[in-house]
């Protein structure tokens, strides 16, 4: 089959320098030299039992719907000839299957009812998935690519994060359907120009922070040499997956799955990835992550992602956007037939990936709070012992602590530490855990408040004994004087452990905004997370109370006064 | 951005200062937040102070109930619930005039729910206080609600992560700007300067006004101020 494949090539090849077919209206010859060494091993087991398959087998070619309009994926290059990484994609089809390709130049306009006419086999045309073009083609699963939002900046842009931009200006065309949900999603503001031109030359002049735009069109920009050392740093986001289509009728039919075999194929021996790295094309998340999914193996060391017995790919490995509840059972039923009867995307319940993150930021909170509780104890406990130490000097460095950490604002205390203490650091090679650096400065913070109740308990016995000193042996004495206060210190800490979400520690609410930006369910998100902080302090304050209680059990308890 | 590699620490220094304007001028919206939450859950506050102290019993369980929530919601939390939950804009009904909210407004609407649940706590003793004609304890809230208000004005500075310019966010702003990363140290200790040098003082007078007040209307002493933070 390869050598006749070859032949085929050599023929098309030659024809094209002979007969300078080049563009010519509607149908194009094949790329000369666009062949890869790729495994074919669906197209042994080909059955034939789809009519389009067969159509294509005996009259020899394959008609590819591709683009002419959208550079990179389907454009033209200088010489006017068609070119892109979506025109490899149909080569690579027709070599797999043996025949020759004939490229067909279609639009987003046509592109559809070209298949429904039967005048294209298949479509590769940065087709978006939609539950509505579900309804008039079929489209291939799993995705080839996927289409996204990021971010044109200037060369001196010092934007890293999509959350550096909150509260920020940054420009965009009117008429952008991901306008109004990256707003939502990543709270900016956004300034709305009527023309791309107008929002680029804003960001060159420093209107705003930069040009938020599809990716795929950014990516083709930055290649101009009018925006040489403009850059698009930011992860894509917002990923609208794009699928082959073929025609209605082939629904499940043998060519529906020989493509979707391809396109895993694809995906797995690192294909796309290579054609996207090729056509200069920034690294997608779409690609890698979709590849380490695809490659992943069971215990067997069989694939993951194989068909079941009713030809459909798992469930863990389609995107949930359409995957119905029907396919499914457990967990991601439950959370499926939700989202279809309420609206409500509960997607920490349904996918698997997102319960992950989820469940890890929830024990990552408890263990800041637990460790933030012991640390305010440590440090008040210590610092109320410096505050009565011998020498003066010791005495006024407690002192003085006690005022920097009563007095700055722990986030401000954690920045100092991480970045102004840590880029010092950083010259020695030394690198801070921002988890640590939070516990220690929210550990600051409250235990200046914990050593002061501390000290308020220690002057109460000194009243009685002038030359009492607090010392971790004499607790007892001090605990149920100092209890109250201290027990409100701690609760106070707890409620402020996801300050450590401003300095990437993977805590409940950083992963929930992160979980919240890709999904969308903002709503939902954001009323489970303060629920569950709510119920987290409560449960808290129920503790501590029941500690409390252990420990002055029999002493007088005071009321607290204003 | 064409700075040199290394800065002599004097001239970083210099730099952060010709910045202070700028970020002062961050300061004054941090000032401004936690005035507005001040206002806002005093006001509030003193509703549930009234209705915990009312006679009939479900009106009673309702203020005890919401000062249990106002106490216990982590504010940052709550600003970041605030600033994606609510609309940056509304339209009021029938006119079509619009009005915007700021984000500083949203997080001033966040750090209120704290003060909230510290005036309904303090405000109820002070009332019940009132009513039985012991008038001095009554007003030694006043200390003790100048004083939360000071730590109101540090936890306003959470706001700058959902990107209101105040303070902090100044600071990271001209961080980023100058590209420079020995301007952090620096830069972040002004911040902290100017925290600490406007609320210490501001707490040593409250404290001894408190303590004087004490000494003056009290007949028994009592614990410190037990409430929660934000």
């Amino acid at each position: 089959m390869s050598a006749a494949c070859g032949m085929v090539w050599a023929r098309l090849a030659g024809l094209l320098m002979a007969g300078g077919l080049v563009f010519a209206g509607l149908f194009m010859g094949a790329p000369a030299g666009a062949q890869w060494v790729a495994p074919a091993s669906a197209t042994a087991a080909l059955p034939g039992d789809s009519e389009r398959l067969a159509l294509i087998q005996r009259r020899g070619s394959l008609v590819v719907g591709v683009k002419t309009d959208y550079p990179l994926f389907g454009g033209l290059n200088a010489q006017g000839e068609p070119e892109g990484l979506e025109h490899d994609l149909a080569a690579d089809l027709a070599r797999r299957l043996g025949v020759r390709l004939t490229r067909v130049s279609v639009t987003s306009a046509n592109r559809l009812q070209r298949l429904e006419e039967g005048s294209v086999d298949v479509v590769i045309a940065t087709l978006g998935d939609t539950a509505e073009r579900r309804r008039i083609a079929t489209l291939i699963e799993p995705h080839y690519y996927a289409s996204g939002v990021t971010l044109f900046v200037r060369p001196d842009s010092p934007v890293r994060e999509w959350s550096d931009l909150r509260g920020q200006t940054v420009c965009a065309t009117q008429g952008a359907y991901f306008n109004r949900e990256m707003a939502r999603r990543y709270l900016l503001d956004l300034q709305i120009y009527n023309l791309p031109r107008d929002a680029r030359l804003a960001v060159r002049d420093g209107r705003c922070a930069g040009y938020l735009f599809d990716h795929t069109a950014i990516a083709a920009d930055l290649r101009q040499p009018e925006w040489a050392g403009y850059r698009a740093p930011l992860p894509v986001v917002l990923n609208a997956p794009w699928a082959i289509a073929i025609s209605r009728k082939e629904r499940g039919s043998a060519f529906d799955r020989w493509l979707g075999d391809t396109v895993a194929d694809w995906h797995r021996s690192g294909f796309l990835l290579e054609r996207e790295r090729a056509w200069g094309l920034p690294a997608s998340r779409f690609l890698k992550d979709t590849r380490e999914l695809w490659s992943r193996q069971q215990a067997d060391g069989t694939p993951m992602c194989l068909r079941g017995i009713d030809g459909q790919w798992p469930a863990a490995c389609r995107n949930p956007a359409f995957v119905s509840s029907a396919e499914v059972s457990g967990l991601m039923q439950w959370g499926l037939r939700l989202r279809e009867t309420t609206g409500i995307d509960l997607s920490i319940v349904y996918d698997p990936e997102d319960r992950r993150a989820f469940g890890s930021g929830l024990m990552m909170t408890l263990g800041l709070t637990l460790a933030c509780i012991a640390g305010s104890l440590l440090v008040g406990l210590a610092g109320a012992m410096l505050r009565e130490a011998r020498w003066s000097l010791v005495r006024a460095f407690a002192a003085f602590s006690n005022v920097l950490g009563r007095m700055t604002p722990p986030l401000l205390q954690i920045y100092l530490l991480l970045f102004g203490i840590g880029a010092l650091l950083a010259e020695y090679g030394l690198r801070l855990s921002p988890f640590w650096v939070a516990v220690a400065c929210l550990s600051f913070y409250t235990g200046a408040g914990v050593m002061s109740a501390l000290r308020e308990a220690a002057l109460v016995h000194r009243q009685t004994d002038p030359d009492y000193r607090i010392h971790p042996r004499r607790l007892a004495s001090i605990v149920p004087l100092a209890s109250g206060a201290v027990v409100a210190a701690l609760i106070n800490v707890a409620k402020a452990t996801m300050m450590a979400s401003a300095v990437a520690v993977p805590e409940l609410l950083s992963v929930t905004t992160t979980i919240m930006a890709e999904r969308g369910n903002v709503g939902v998100m954001m009323n489970i997370v303060l629920v569950l902080f709510l119920l987290l302090i409560m449960a808290l304050v129920r503790l501590l109370g029941l500690i409390e209680q252990r420990l002055v059990r029999g002493a007088p308890r005071r009321k607290s006064v204003v | 951005m064409n700075l040199p590699e290394h800065q002599t620490l004097t001239e970083s220094l210099i730099e952060t200062l010709t910045w202070l304007p700028f970020l002062l001028e961050g300061f004054g919206l941090n000032l401004l937040i936690s005035a507005l939450a001040m206002l806002m859950g005093t006001l509030c506050g003193a509703v549930l102070a009234q209705a915990r102290l009312s006679r009939p019993p479900t009106l009673r369980r309702a203020g005890h109930l919401l000062t249990e929530l106002t106490r216990n919601v982590p504010t940052f939390v709550f600003l970041y619930y605030l600033a994606f939950m609510l609309p940056t804009e509304i339209r009021l009904p029938g006119g079509g005039e619009i009005w915007l909210i700021p984000g500083w407004v949203k997080a001033a609407l966040a750090l209120s729910i704290a003060v909230t649940g510290f005036c309904a706590d303090n405000l109820s003793l002070a009332l019940a206080a009132w009513r039985e004609g012991d008038h001095g304890r009554a007003l030694l809230i006043i200390p003790s609600w100048a004083g939360y208000g000071l730590i109101i004005v540090m936890a306003s500075s959470t706001a700058s992560v959902v990107g209101v310019p105040e303070l902090l966010s100044r600071c990271n702003t001209v961080i980023a700007a100058t590209g420079n990363t020995g301007m952090m140290l620096p830069v972040y200790a002004l911040a902290c300067a100017i925290f600490v040098l406007t609320c210490w003082p501001l707490i040593q007078v409250m404290d001894h006004l408190k303590r004087r007040m004490m000494d003056r209307y009290l007949r028994y002493p009592l614990a410190t101020a037990r409430g929660g933070r934000p």
